[in-house]
């Protein structure tokens, strides 16, 4: 049942915010409540949750279409339940940042950014491949009204390659849903079974690869990064993308062991150029967006890199990693609103010296930038340190690319910091540009509260993602 | 069962569909060309009676009266676009009214 | 005992969140006060560690505490754990011994400044990281501590963030470094998979059971990060640019306790090193090729502090030769008073600097040493230990290697041998050029235009004085044939593979301190002709470029990177990636036109074509059945 609530809220909260005759900031302080509400309920949920316990659990089940197997069937596992976590956390500081910068129309803006997090959350519960595909297909369509609505000058471009990337992995999926379902008996992902169709396969890998988005498929998200409200840059790359992550871990490893077998070494070099590629990308980036933008793109090769060494510490890494690159990538997004917000532009050339007189904005970013480039110690570093160990499997070149990605990520996020903070005012910045205000500030600390926190200690994600000492039986393959 | 048998009506429907084919593949003008669409529809219904009355059932009958319906509804919409046709003094000529083409 | 050490660990880091916490509730006299006394607290943990390590039987003296489980995976775990040993305790003293008075020294230099609580924040965070580097009980906890402390270095060199060289420095220190760590994780990624743990003492149990492609691959990866860190060649330019930082800074982090982290992870991944020994010589040699060009760049400088950086990487290159032959507990040993007199050449530079107001060219001082007349002292002390002439601190540490060197023997012994007696003419040279450009000779310009500051409050004074006795003193720790309680207490960890005798020692400091005086001789004789070292113009053009090995990497990697960068961005992200969406369009809209044309407009050959695709279907499905 607190599955299912955990999904509902949000949608119920979505039609509240959007039927209810309210003014401007009740509307968004409505949504934020609801937002809020969503993060206390994911902590009872966090605390039934038993991590020593291997199978689906808080999960209820109900038939929906009985002839054809489908049914209504949510509940989490360990990685799971960390995902949805770091969903709704999310979520909930960019509902609260859309709350303060004020968005126009907040009775759809807001209706919109819930239903999003409820579409989010029911991914990453759905455990039906039909339920799993309406779920990833409802958090489109929110997605598309945001960026296209209250996206920047080039929103219609950044929309329409944003829909036209995103229906043609759907359909492929679609296809392979059917096409599953149908030759199995059954959409239940409860059920044992396994599949050796190729095409099969590659319909749900491609859907995926294009919704983390992987190197070469990304050709959307440089625009739609750059051009969606900042908050919705940031569930984008933080958690959306994650749904591919999830998709990998539910349905493309267990249920393709073959196919998997196939195509690992080609969707290992995609991600490891794909590492390489966003990297170097980043660093030549001439706005802030665009490194981050870019930054992700290599933080999800990475990550693929875990999912496909396919043995504990890959996974495992993978997991943690998607967990702490969704709450650094929204750090990130949201301080970038903040600069461009006092600045007016993004432009590295037209920033700089604003460190000076502005110790909050300069401490925060210098945290989250150190976090994001995986200082040692860092959970960041932690989720590399275990992909890059079980990618060493695969072949000790994987591990090489990572550490040359390391050194690269360095390069472009103290670029990044750079470029904000130090060395004299740009043209841009004015001297009346405020430190981070309280809310600003209040936004982003538990961001980086969790941060630190899972700096400190990581095994708190990497140890319960999957059930203690097999995660790697989701693949059954012994590591 | 008396008459003749149904392998007689189908070739007497056979005939009058060809004969609409023809004249709505050759004609031009509209008005005709029209004429023709319901000799086929016509030729439809005479099959599903045909067919109705060796099965000894009824449901080709209802489905020639729906057919029958429909035609009728087809021709008043096709007349009243012919109609408006004659009024602009359009050439009532179908092969000049290709504004469609692609 | 390892409560002392958890409390060491810990104070710097408490003060350091408190600091940061309290922002500006607190005076920036209250946040000098908790820096300087977390870290002195954790110098009386050290102690408390040290003593309770000192009671126990020897052999008995190593204790690993686990708090808690930093990561885990499976079978696969790394603790949050501490290990006390003799070469940990030693380290924890020095670092928290010199951090807390370079700390308490930085309240005096540091006043002023507008951002002064951030500047303590940061010393804290970095002694914290110190710490957690040298107290580590496995190698990924020695990496965290590792990328902290290069993270506290990046903050602290860019710490006057408004200069461009001082953020540019900041960043090539941690690019660097990156490099390093990139290394030192393919290292321990390695471990884990041959040994299957990262704990210091389960690996070196199983360093017998690896192949020697191995062991030679995860000690490169260690010797990398140790290179990057010690500011060794190859990867050693990073530090002359880093006295960018405030000049504590500099006596702290880039004299005194980082840079020379990577001797400490020689001597403690030693069983690594030792099956490895071609690597284990490669360290010596690079150590000693270091020493070299160090001390022939550091001839022709202007900036003081950057004549020190230099030393210091010379001195480090002697502890690399150290550690690299095996002389774990000499290597320390020069770690030790390394780090007194070279903290105690940087304050007092730092007590000149903050005297004429940031100047730092020596062209234009001179004549100090009446206006100065305790800095003077204290730096003449600092420059005749780093000299090596007895009986200051410098002398006992630095000819103890080299007589190890020649004990070692063979072709590479005698090399390195020679390689460190020329170090020693270099090292005097350039240590007394300094000296006497900066005490000697006529008032310079700056001193001239500058009222001066005088030499600074207490806070500065007081830990200069005690350093500089340290420097005098340190080096009786250990002195040859009459007592070793240092390198015996450190051999404890480190079983040293040579150990020469006492006589050889002497004779062969007789011989270096006779070289040193050479070198002493030649800044002498040069200052009086008044002429530089270096007299050959091109010889003074390819130093004055550091032997070109910026430009060398610039054109290396920088600029291809750079071009690789724009290259990917010009010819495949934008006309492959982003534009394919527009061409499938076009692609799209041109195949429309085409079958458009099949829409011909003309009813009567759509009817003849619906007739037709009737025939054909009917066709097909009775030939089909």
């Amino acid at each position: 049942m607190l599955t299912t609530s955990l999904i509902l809220l949000p949608v119920v909260g979505a039609l509240l915010v959007a039927v209810l005759p309210l003014p401007r900031l009740t509307t968004a302080g409505l949504a934020f409540l609801v937002a809020l509400l969503e993060v206390a309920l994911w902590i009872v949920a966090a605390g039934r949750f038993d991590f020593d316990d291997p199978a689906l659990q808080l999960g209820t089940s109900r038939e929906w279409v009985e002839s054809l197997g489908i049914s209504y069937t949510v509940g989490f596992y360990g990685f799971s339940l960390w995902l949805a976590g770091a969903t709704v956390i999310v979520c909930a500081a960019a509902i609260g940042y859309a709350l303060w910068v004020g968005r126009d129309r907040p009775r759809a803006y807001h209706a919109l950014m819930l239903l999003l997090t409820g579409a989010v959350v029911a991914t990453f519960a759905a455990q039906d491949l039909l339920l799993f595909y309406v779920a990833f297909e409802a958090m489109l369509i929110p997605l598309y009204v945001l960026v296209g609505v209250w996206g920047g000058a080039r929103r219609i471009a950044a929309t329409l390659t944003f829909v036209v990337y995103t229906m043609a992995g759907s359909l492929l999926m679609l296809a392979s849903v059917v096409a599953y379902g149908v030759t199995q008996g059954t959409f239940s992902l409860q059920e044992p079974g396994t599949s050796a169709n190729t095409w099969i396969f590659l319909g749900f890998a491609i859907a995926f690869a294009v919704k983390a988005p992987l190197f070469p498929l990304h050709g959307w998200l440089p625009l739609a990064y750059r051009e969606a409200p900042v908050e919705v840059a940031a569930v984008l790359s933080a958690i959306v993308s994650k749904t591919a992550v999830y998709g990998f871990l539910v349905i493309v490893l267990p249920r393709f062991p073959e196919p998997v077998d196939d195509f690992t070494g080609l969707i290992l070099a995609l991600s490891a150029a794909g590492l390489v590629y966003g990297s170097l990308l980043a660093f030549r980036a001439p706005d802030l967006r665009g490194i981050v933008a870019y930054s992700s793109l290599a933080q999800m090769g990475l990550i693929t890199l875990g999912l496909f060494a396919l043995n504990d510490l890959g996974l495992s890494g993978a997991v943690l990693q998607s967990v702490a690159h969704a709450l650094v990538s929204t750090t990130m997004f949201l301080l970038v609103g903040m600069v461009e917000r006092r600045c007016g532009t993004g432009d590295l050339d037209a920033l700089g010296g604003m460190a000076r007189g502005r110790p909050i904005l300069a401490t925060v970013l210098l945290t989250a930038g150190m976090i994001a480039l995986a200082v040692p110690g860092s959970v960041t570093f932690a989720g590399e340190f275990l992909i890059m160990t079980g990618v060493y499997a695969e072949g000790w070149g994987y591990s090489v690319v990572v550490a040359l990605a390391i050194v690269l990520a360095a390069m472009y996020t103290l670029r990044l910091i750079s470029a904000v903070l130090h060395v004299r005012p740009g043209p841009a910045v004015r001297d009346e540009a405020l430190d981070l205000r309280p809310v600003e500030l209040g936004l982003l600390l538990p961001l980086v509260a969790c941060l630190i926190a899972l700096s400190v200690w990581p095994a708190l994600v990497s140890e319960s993602a999957f059930w203690r000492g097999t995660p790697a039986a989701i693949v059954e393959e012994e590591p | 069962m008396s008459g003749p048998g149904v392998g007689w009506y189908l070739i007497v429907a056979a005939l009058l569909f060809g004969t609409g084919a023809l004249g709505v593949m050759l004609r031009r003008s509209p008005l005709i060309v029209l004429l023709s669409l319901e000799i086929m529809l016509n030729a439809a219904n005479l099959t599903l009676i045909a067919f109705a009355r060796q099965h000894g059932s009824l449901d080709g009958q209802v489905f020639a009266l729906v057919v029958m319906g429909v035609a009728a509804a087809e021709v008043a919409i096709g007349l009243g676009l012919i109609v408006a046709m004659a009024r602009r003094r359009l050439p009532l000529d179908v092969d000049q009214a290709s504004a469609l083409r692609g | 005992m390892t409560y002392g050490a958890w409390i060491c660990l810990l104070s710097p880091l408490a003060g350091a969140l408190a600091i940061t916490l309290a922002g500006e509730r607190i005076s920036r006299r209250a946040a000098g006060w908790i820096s300087t006394l977390t870290t002195f607290a954790a110098f009386g943990g050290a102690l408390v560690a040290f003593g309770a390590l000192w009671a126990r039987d020897h052999g008995d003296r190593q204790e690993l505490s686990t708090a808690y489980t930093w990561l885990s995976v499976g079978d696969f775990e790394v603790g949050m754990e501490i290990l006390v040993d003799p070469l940990a305790s030693v380290m924890m003293l020095v670092v928290s011994g010199v951090g807390g008075l370079i700390v308490w020294y930085s309240m005096g230099y540091m006043a002023g400044d507008d951002e002064e609580r951030r500047f303590f924040a940061y010393m804290s965070l970095f002694v914290f990281s110190m710490l957690l580097l040298v107290q580590a009980g496995n190698f990924l906890l020695l990496l965290a501590g590792w990328g902290l402390v290069g993270l506290a270095s990046y903050l602290l060199i860019g710490f006057w963030h408004h200069r461009a060289e001082a953020v540019a420095a900041a960043k090539k220190a941690f690019v660097m470094n990156a490099i390093g760590d990139a290394t030192f994780m393919l290292a321990a990624v390695l471990l884990v998979w041959e040994t299957g743990t990262l704990e210091y003492l389960g690996v070196f149990e199983e360093v017998g059971g690896l192949s020697d492609t191995t062991v030679t691959l995860v000690a490169l990866g260690l010797l990398g990060g140790a290179v990057a860190k010690s500011a060794q060649v190859p990867l050693h330019t990073w530090l002359p640019d880093a006295m960018e930082g405030p000049t504590p800074v500099s006596a702290l982090i880039h004299a005194a306790t980082m840079v020379t982290a990577g001797v400490y992870l020689l001597v403690r991944a030693h069983p690594i090193f030792e099956a490895a020994v071609e690597v284990q010589q490669l360290a010596a040699i690079l150590g000693a090729v270091t020493l070299l060009v160090a001390g022939v760049i550091a001839l022709v400088q202007w900036d003081i502090k950057r004549v020190i950086a230099y030393s210091t990487m010379s001195q480090i290159g002697y502890m690399f030769l150290g550690a690299g032959i095996g002389a774990y507990g000499f290597a320390i040993f020069h770690l030790l008073t390394h780090a007194f007199f070279k903290a105690l050449l940087f304050l007092a530079a730092g007590v000149v600097i903050h005297h004429l107001a940031d100047e730092q060219d020596i062209r234009r001082m001179g004549g100090l040493k009446d206006e100065l007349p305790r800095t003077h002292v204290a730096f003449l002390i600092g420059t005749l230990a780093l000299v090596g002439i007895p009986p200051f601190a410098g002398f006992w540490s630095k000819d103890a290697i080299l007589a190890a060197t020649v004990e070692s023997g063979g072709a590479l012994g005698w090399t390195l041998f020679l390689a460190g007696l020329a170090g020693t003419v270099l090292t005097g040279a350039y240590a007394f050029r300094l000296y006497f450009a900066v005490f000697h000779g006529p008032r310079g310009e700056a001193a001239a235009a500058h009222a001066g500051h005088g030499e600074g409050p207490r806070s500065m004074l007081v830990p200069v004085g005690a350093l500089a006795g340290l420097s005098v003193v340190g080096g009786l720790v250990s002195i040859p044939g009459v007592w070793h309680p240092f390198t015996s207490w450190v051999d404890e960890t480190g079983e040293p593979l040579v150990e020469p005798v006492a006589s050889l020692e002497y004779l062969v400091s007789a011989i270096a301190v006779a070289l040193g005086l050479v070198g002493v001789w030649l800044a002498r004789r040069a200052f009086l002709a008044d002429r530089q070292l270096v007299t050959s113009p091109e010889a003074w053009r390819v130093l004055e470029h550091k032997l070109y090995f910026d430009e060398l990497y610039d054109a290396l990697f920088y600029r291809p990177a750079e071009a690789i960068s724009a290259g990917l961005l010009h010819n495949v992200e934008e006309p492959v990636v982003e534009r394919s969406l527009d061409e499938i369009g076009s692609g799209t809209i041109q195949a429309g036109g085409g079958v458009a044309r099949l829409q011909s407009g003309l009813l009567r050959s759509y009817a003849v074509a619906v007739a037709v695709a009737v025939v054909v279907l009917v066709v097909v499905f009775v030939a089909v059945r």
